[in-house]
């Protein structure tokens, strides 16, 4: 990955390589923005580069260059995504694809190891990893600390990408994802289901980190921000709360990929992640099509015209 | 200052009777496994030991949207109706570092402006602090020259004690409180106080030169390298105890009433500082990252001489994209000391 991104910056193939760099402490790594490259030593890659870092093409689209992104399989969706949508151009990214085993959850791992310690190598192990730091190896199993998102994973390895960096992830993908979550929250009442969300959504900051970090998200101007026209108001209370996030759901209905960020952003631990993948069971059940951005040029359910369409609820 | 003794069993039944008498606010778990301040009924969902809360209990006095006021136009003109008041209660279980953000917050609404709604809040509030006995990796208090057992801030402060706390009461607000529920105190023993090990444990970062650098250089290359990653939410400013800027609004249905508002704004957020003429002086998310860590390290002190950051961690854990006060902190003193990084 280190060579590949001073290979890409010294060719001037591109200007700017957009990656995984260390972070405060073994539970976090950070994006980072290598230009130069003598910097691309900066670059990590560890099963807690949990970020999409897709969300940066967005703030790329107006600049002058190409710009190198690293991705993982779940990520490499969105990129498929913005390019359907028009909003980056394929011939401005090059896409460094990453291989991932699953992505470990940050507050599952922390308690368990030091906070202060520096992951000097990772190894796969069995169904999850080994990380050897300089105090010694602390063992982890996706099931035991893997993030929830990963249990669903059908794309070990990018859909799209320039370049390969390693050898592809041989952990085998889910090819039927049964939408266990969000049949659980089915099988409730309506008055469960009712406290459910109300619990969640009254907790809710409106601190906007779902939208902010969301790819689908790519409006110039958020109707959320339009605070003159009345659409909704800036307090944040159960009612307005609930409609920003169903509002929200339904916007990215069809051009959500699942890549989880919503979810792991949340400050106040709203699981995001079901509301949306509702909906993308309902696509998949109505439409029998795929998860958004699996391939480069797939269908969009909500963004095409079709004559044959039945339109049955007309 | 009274120095007194809580067992843990009479400190429950402290809390159930404050839960049955005033307004209790106190730190709970939710199903989620989120820990917040709220009103508790009894003694039972109360967490007498937790690293800090995923909020600060800031809102329990500047809440997140607060009403100001109501009006009505109609043939007598225009009427208006106060929505100022708030209930006597009992924040119970604050932690050191959100009792100096209470203080940090005091002047900016008791100071030479006065914010009725926040005086009345405070004024009607009793704080019961309690000593951090298991502070966690992120917290960093020791930075501002307080520790995780310093209770000013506090009515009574509670620190872990033997079989139970020690109370000192430190002010008339905390002697009426022990004074109505006498009973349940005795005199302070001579067990040693847990929470004086953990003081060691939290972490001290060094401020060396960073405010006459801040102060000297509102532009600094530095800044360039830490913007890029920021996502431009909200997260670290609501989870701030300290930050403390809102916007105005008012709501109407139609017709010929309404009310007013406030609610937290966000100087991370694109609309903060943008201008009727559509002119926004903060621009980028260079500016705006900027703004929050001079705000943090070096305008709130100029203001009141307290420090904008109390070190509780909690942006630290929060930030999706590990923007991380401490690394900014040493940054920045590399910087002052090298003139660059």
């Amino acid at each position: 990955m280190r060579e590949i991104a001073r290979d890409l910056l010294e060719s001037g193939q591109v200007n700017l390589v957009i990656g995984y760099g260390r972070g405060t402490g073994i539970l976090r790594t950070t994006p980072v923005f290598i230009r130069k490259p003598s910097d691309a030593g900066q670059l990590v890659y560890n099963p807690l580069c949990g970020n999409n870092l897709v969300k940066y093409l967005l703030d790329q689209r107006n600049k002058e260059g190409r710009a190198a992104v690293c991705v993982k399989g779940c990520d490499s969706r969105a990129v498929n995504r913005l390019i359907q949508d028009r909003q980056i151009d394929r011939e401005k990214v090059y896409i460094i694809g990453l291989p991932c085993g699953g992505i470990l959850d940050p507050d599952r791992v922390e308690g368990a190891v030091d906070p202060g310690e520096e992951i000097k190598e990772t190894v796969i192990s069995g169904e999850g990893y080994d990380l050897i730091t300089a105090a010694g190896k602390y063992s982890f199993t996706m099931a035991g600390a893997g993030s929830e998102k990963c249990s669903t994973c059908q794309n070990h390895n990018p859909v799209v990408y320039d370049v390969m960096a390693g050898d592809p992830s041989d952990t085998p993908d889910i090819k039927d994802d049964g939408f266990d979550d969000v049949r659980k929250i089915e099988e409730m009442t309506v008055e469960q289901k009712s406290a459910y969300w109300d619990r969640q959504f009254s907790r809710c900051l409106r601190c906007y980190a779902c939208r902010n970090s969301c790819t689908a998200c790519s409006c110039r101007e958020c109707v959320f921000d339009q605070v003159n026209t009345g659409w909704v108001s800036r307090s944040s209370n159960l009612s307005e709360n609930t409609a920003f996030h169903l509002i929200r759901a339904f916007h990215v209905a069809g051009r959500c990929v699942d890549c989880g960020e919503c979810e792991r952003v949340c400050p106040v631990g709203i699981p995001l992640r079901v509301l949306n993948r509702k909906i993308l069971m309902d696509l998949k059940d109505l439409f029998n099509t795929a998860t958004p951005g699996l391939t480069p040029d797939g269908e969009r359910v909500l963004g095409q015209f079709s004559a044959d369409d039945p339109e049955e609820f007309m | 200052m009274e120095k007194l003794f809580i067992s843990r069993d009479s400190l429950k039944k402290l809390l159930d009777r404050l839960a049955r008498n005033l307004n209790l606010v106190a730190p709970v778990k939710d199903p989620e496994g989120i820990i917040m301040f709220g009103p508790v009924a009894d003694a039972g969902q109360v967490l007498l030991e937790y690293q800090n809360s995923t909020l600060p209990p800031k809102s329990f006095f500047f809440p997140q949207t607060e009403r100001l006021f109501k009006f009505s136009y109609g043939q007598e003109g225009m009427a208006l109706e106060d929505m100022c008041g708030s209930d006597k209660r009992v924040l119970f279980g604050v932690h050191p570092c959100d009792l100096k953000s209470i203080l940090s917050l005091d002047p900016v609404f008791a100071g030479a402006y006065k914010d009725p709604y926040y005086i009345n809040k405070r004024e009607n509030s009793a704080i019961i602090g309690l000593a951090c006995s298991n502070p966690s990796p992120g917290c960093f208090c020791a930075t501002f020259g307080f520790g995780p057992d310093d209770g000013e801030g506090s009515d009574i402060m509670l620190t872990p004690s033997g079989k139970g706390f020690d109370a000192d009461v430190l002010t008339d607000k905390g002697q009426e409180i022990v004074a109505s529920y006498k009973d349940l105190f005795e005199k302070a023993g001579d067990s040693p106080r847990i929470a004086g090990e953990t003081r060691l444990t939290v972490k001290k970062l060094d401020l060396t030169g960073i405010k006459e650098l801040l102060d000297g250089n509102f532009e600094l290359e530095y800044w360039n390298q830490v913007f890029e990653k920021c996502l431009g939410c909200g997260i670290c400013t609501y989870v701030c105890p300290t930050c403390h800027c809102f916007d105005i609004y008012d709501s109407s249905k139609g017709g010929c009433d309404g009310e007013r508002y406030r609610s937290w704004d966000s100087c991370m957020f694109t609309h903060f500082t943008m201008m009727a003429g559509g002119h926004n002086p903060r621009p980028s998310k260079k500016e705006r990252v900027r703004n929050r860590f001079m705000h943090k390290l070096k305008y709130h002190i100029d203001r009141y001489g307290l420090a904008g950051c109390v070190g509780c961690g909690r942006c630290v854990k929060s930030c999706p994209v590990n923007i991380d006060i401490r690394r900014i902190i040493s940054d920045l003193g590399e910087v002052s000391r090298n003139g660059q990084l």
